[in-house]
């Protein structure tokens, strides 16, 4: 009985192998072992360690209060007028590139108010944290 | 007894094509969008990097394959361990997820983000229902099998 379920489940692994094999060929999926390019205005987390910048954190209050990136500023799109002064204002004193993260390379927020920065200051060199805080933690 | 064999038999033929069907149908949106379902794989936050494009490049076809198998005799017992084993892991990814608190896409029949916070309790009863069904096909399959097995058996 065990031999006959374990014949059954390398039949239906080496079907699933077929199968992925054939999402890679056709193009549908990147190749997992190769680096995935970045898309234009992200930054990857090895390089953005490595540089002076303001950090924007765009989680949620609570996720915020629990931990983040280093003397990262706080914007919430609820609060945005007085959270973009209060970047406006560090920027203006040193300008520097920004970065923004958001929980994860899912949540979206990050790339949102990436854009919303860019438009209101076209002069800010805005970036958004590919992988966000998840990343950043790894 | 001939009529609650044959009643219970009914029950569980429609119970695993249901359960074939939502294997089937959840694959599918994957296998064409395999990076889209990689975001959410990602958002539970238990695989990252490289490892959550393979888990969205082998999950899929998975779940295809022993959905199909589910119906085929020759691979149905392990298809349907397999099924079963999958949807345990599911419930305990949404229980952690809510655990945490984290805003997820299912990614669970559909790879298009939603706006709408996850209903994991709707999440966790539906993949309960499918196990319980995927329990009670596992536990015919075995009973017929060990029938099967009985009656090939050379009388004393």
């Amino acid at each position: 009985m065990l031999s006959d379920i374990l014949r059954q489940c390398v039949v239906i692994f080496a079907l699933c192998a077929a199968g992925a094999v054939y999402t890679l060929v056709s193009g549908l999926a990147p190749r997992p072992w190769i680096a995935p390019e970045l898309a234009p205005g992200e930054i990857r987390v090895s390089d953005a360690r490595v540089l002076d910048a303001i950090w924007v954190d765009t989680r949620t209050i609570e996720a915020y209060e629990a931990g983040h990136i280093p003397d990262a500023l706080f914007l919430s799109e609820d609060a945005w007028e007085s959270g973009l002064f209060e970047l406006m204002d560090l920027w203006l004193t040193a300008p520097r590139p920004i970065f923004v993260y958001c929980d994860t390379e899912q949540c979206g927020t990050s790339e949102r108010i990436a854009a919303r920065l860019r438009e209101a200051v076209p002069e800010m060199e805005v970036y958004s944290l590919r992988g966000g805080w998840a990343a950043w933690q790894q | 007894m001939a009529a609650v064999n044959s009643t219970r038999a009914w029950f569980l033929l429609i119970g695993r094509l249901l359960v074939s069907a939502a294997f089937i149908l959840a694959a599918l949106p994957k296998i064409q969008d395999p990076v889209a379902f990689a975001a959410s794989v990602d958002g539970f936050r238990v695989v990252s990097g490289q490892l959550t494009l393979w888990v969205a490049l082998f999950l899929p076809w998975l779940e295809l394959i022993i959905g199909l198998g589910l119906l085929i005799p020759q691979i149905r017992l392990g298809s349907g361990l397999l099924i079963a084993f999958l949807l345990a892991v599911f419930i305990g990814l949404h229980l952690s997820a809510w655990g945490r608190g984290l805003d997820i896409t299912c990614g669970c029949f559909s790879t298009k983000r939603s706006e709408a916070p996850p209903n994991y309790l709707w999440l966790l009863i539906r993949n309960s229902s499918l196990l319980g069904a995927t329990l009670a096909i596992l536990a015919g399959d075995w009973q017929s099998l060990r029938r099967g097995k009985e009656t090939k058996k050379p009388a004393p």
